[in-house]
């Protein structure tokens, strides 16, 4: 007995406003973009005839397929770097420290810039990239060069330092989530066992955490894939990446070529969020 | 050479994995730290070291702005906005999760179709919803179009908050309730909803934070009058002064403040409960 009766319509009702609510916001208006993209003409009206020209247009030209090709390698090369550091301070936060007290102050330390301004927190990326920036001037103090590096602002390896500090913390919730879940019995019965350390964590502890590492995985690679923000606040216009060619379009008016694009990034993330899938059951983790 | 034994290599693990956490967090508030510090630079100052003096010159700039760069009307639109979706995501969120422990047909599909709401990006979601607007003729507004898109967003979130609460939460108390012949709408006031509060706390300050910090959702959404993210990055393209580093450091603390207030919150209530108990 509960407050809610199983199977009763009182139940179905309750679900009617947030379920019709996230149809029309979400489902409606992404399946849309798919029908946009497929009007010919140029006039913005629903009766424009379909047509793939769009995508022959967007696939005729090499620039927009290699920009398909580097933002993939980019996000492959944010998911390496914040997973493994992730699953470090993870397995660090959980296993290693014995305090409980260090414990809630390091994972507070970790986990409450999630709650400030993803933009700002780019932003204040900028003034230690620059040619006088905070690096820069460090490395020059410190000897390391005489002139400073111009690699930091308006270049790929500034937007990755920036996303690292952006994203790790999603690579690790989960993982952090799934390693607390594991009872502590199970460790010490392999180490009975007399299996070692380094054997107990590649057969018990990691294969049992997979679930977390993936589901971070794929928030990461989501977030990146479609992080138009911090690409230009870090790369200014000299770097792009697929989500800031949608934003391109969308500025100059061509709907079209915005509504393609948009729909090449949903493929690449329907993909990788397919793949993910088949590596873990998702719906094991609410069990 | 000497193999190591197993208690000293746990430890050096410790102390690699720990000295590498340190690293990161420094990683991580650096930036932030930095950003608080040269919101003070003096007036002279430029957007990074050296500051030229400390002083509050581009606190009284932001006080003072003219039409272009006044913050203050972005910030109030913001603030509201994000009061209305932290409402609208408790209510929502609350009835979705009741909904599904009532266990009605296809509710697999509903929890994924929220799930969605997390994994849709925020650009594709907010440039189809504009176009849908525009198909439908619908003005984009800051305080409609805007708020619909922010709300899709922070619902998930708090609803997943909710369905957690509800999974470690002591079905007996409800049962006596109704045992002892209260309704089931008194039941849950009465005994459900002081049990689930935390949980409905934290739904509302997801509901708050994440539409006070989105970006591209109102980017496409959003019509002429600005909400803050929007009016700062506006101000990037702009020109980049150390005012931006001002009202990131006045919205970060805000931030903060919030967040602070709530597990605030959380903890009186926890102590509550257990002097209760003891």
């Amino acid at each position: 007995m509960s407050t809610i009766r199983v199977r009763s319509p009182a139940s179905y009702w309750l679900a009617v406003p947030a379920a019709v609510w996230m149809l029309g916001v979400v489902v409606v208006p992404i399946v849309l973009l798919v029908w946009v993209s497929l009007w010919s003409g140029r006039a913005f009206s629903p009766a424009s005839p379909l047509t793939f020209d769009n995508y022959a247009k967007f696939f005729a030209n090499p620039t927009y397929i290699k920009l398909i090709g580097s933002t993939v390698v980019h996000t492959a090369t944010l998911m390496a770097v914040t997973g493994v550091l992730g699953y470090c301070i993870a397995y660090f936060l959980v296993v290693k420290v014995r305090s409980p007290r260090w414990r809630l102050v390091l994972f507070l330390a970790f986990i409450v810039p999630f709650w400030t301004s993803t933009l700002i927190r780019a932003i204040a990326w900028v003034p230690f990239l620059g040619v006088n920036g905070v690096i820069n001037q460090t490395l020059m103090f410190v000897g390391v060069t005489q002139s400073p590096i111009e690699a930091f602002l308006y270049s790929r390896a500034g937007i990755t330092m920036a996303q690292v500090s952006l994203y790790t913390m999603l690579a690790a919730g989960p993982v952090v989530y799934m390693l607390n879940s594991i009872p502590p019995q199970l460790r010490e019965a392999a180490m009975t066992l007399k299996a070692a350390p380094f054997t107990v964590f590649r057969r018990i502890i990691f294969p049992l955490t997979l679930p977390g590492v993936v589901i971070g995985q794929v928030l990461v690679f989501l977030n990146v894939m479609s992080d138009f923000a911090t690409v230009a606040t870090i790369g200014g216009n000299k770097h792009a990446l697929l989500s800031n060619l949608v934003m391109l379009f969308y500025e100059s008016s061509q709907i079209r070529g915005a509504s393609v694009v948009a729909v090449m990034l949903m493929l690449c993330m329907l993909v990788g969020v397919v793949v993910a899938l088949r590596v873990v059951d998702i719906r094991r983790l609410g069990a | 050479m000497r193999a190591l034994d197993y208690r000293t290599r746990s430890r050096i693990t410790a102390w690699v994995l720990g000295a590498l956490t340190l690293a990161f967090l420094a990683y991580q508030w650096l930036p932030i730290f930095t950003l608080g510090v040269l919101s003070f630079a003096g007036p002279t100052g430029g957007t990074t070291f050296p500051m030229n003096g400390t002083s509050f010159h581009w606190y009284q700039e932001l006080w003072r702005a003219t039409v272009m760069n006044d913050f203050k009307p972005p910030l109030l639109r913001s603030t509201l906005l994000a009061l209305a979706c932290s409402a609208t995501t408790v209510v929502l969120s609350v009835m979705a999760a009741q909904a599904m422990r009532g266990q009605f047909r296809g509710h697999g599909w509903f929890f994924y179709l929220l799930l969605l709401g997390i994994m849709a990006p925020g650009i594709l979601v907010g440039f189809g919803f504009a176009i849908m607007m525009r198909l439908l003729g619908v003005e984009l507004s800051w305080d409609t179009t805007t708020f619909l898109t922010h709300v899709s967003w922070t619902l998930p979130f708090g609803f997943l908050t909710m369905l957690a609460i509800f999974n470690r939460f002591d079905k007996k108390l409800e049962e006596a309730a109704l045992t002892l012949g209260a309704s089931r709408i008194v039941a849950f006031r009465r005994v459900t909803f002081p049990l689930i509060l935390p949980g409905v706390i934290g739904a509302g300050l997801f509901g708050f934070s994440l539409s006070y910090d989105e970006f591209p959702r109102s980017m496409f959404t959003t019509g002429p009058d600005m909400t803050l993210p929007l009016a700062v990055m506006a101000q990037l393209d702009r020109q980049l002064t150390p005012e931006i580093y001002a009202v990131g450091t006045a919205t970060t603390f805000f931030s903060l403040f919030a967040v602070t207030m709530c597990t605030f919150a959380f903890w009186a209530m926890r102590r509550q409960v257990q002097g209760r108990n003891s």
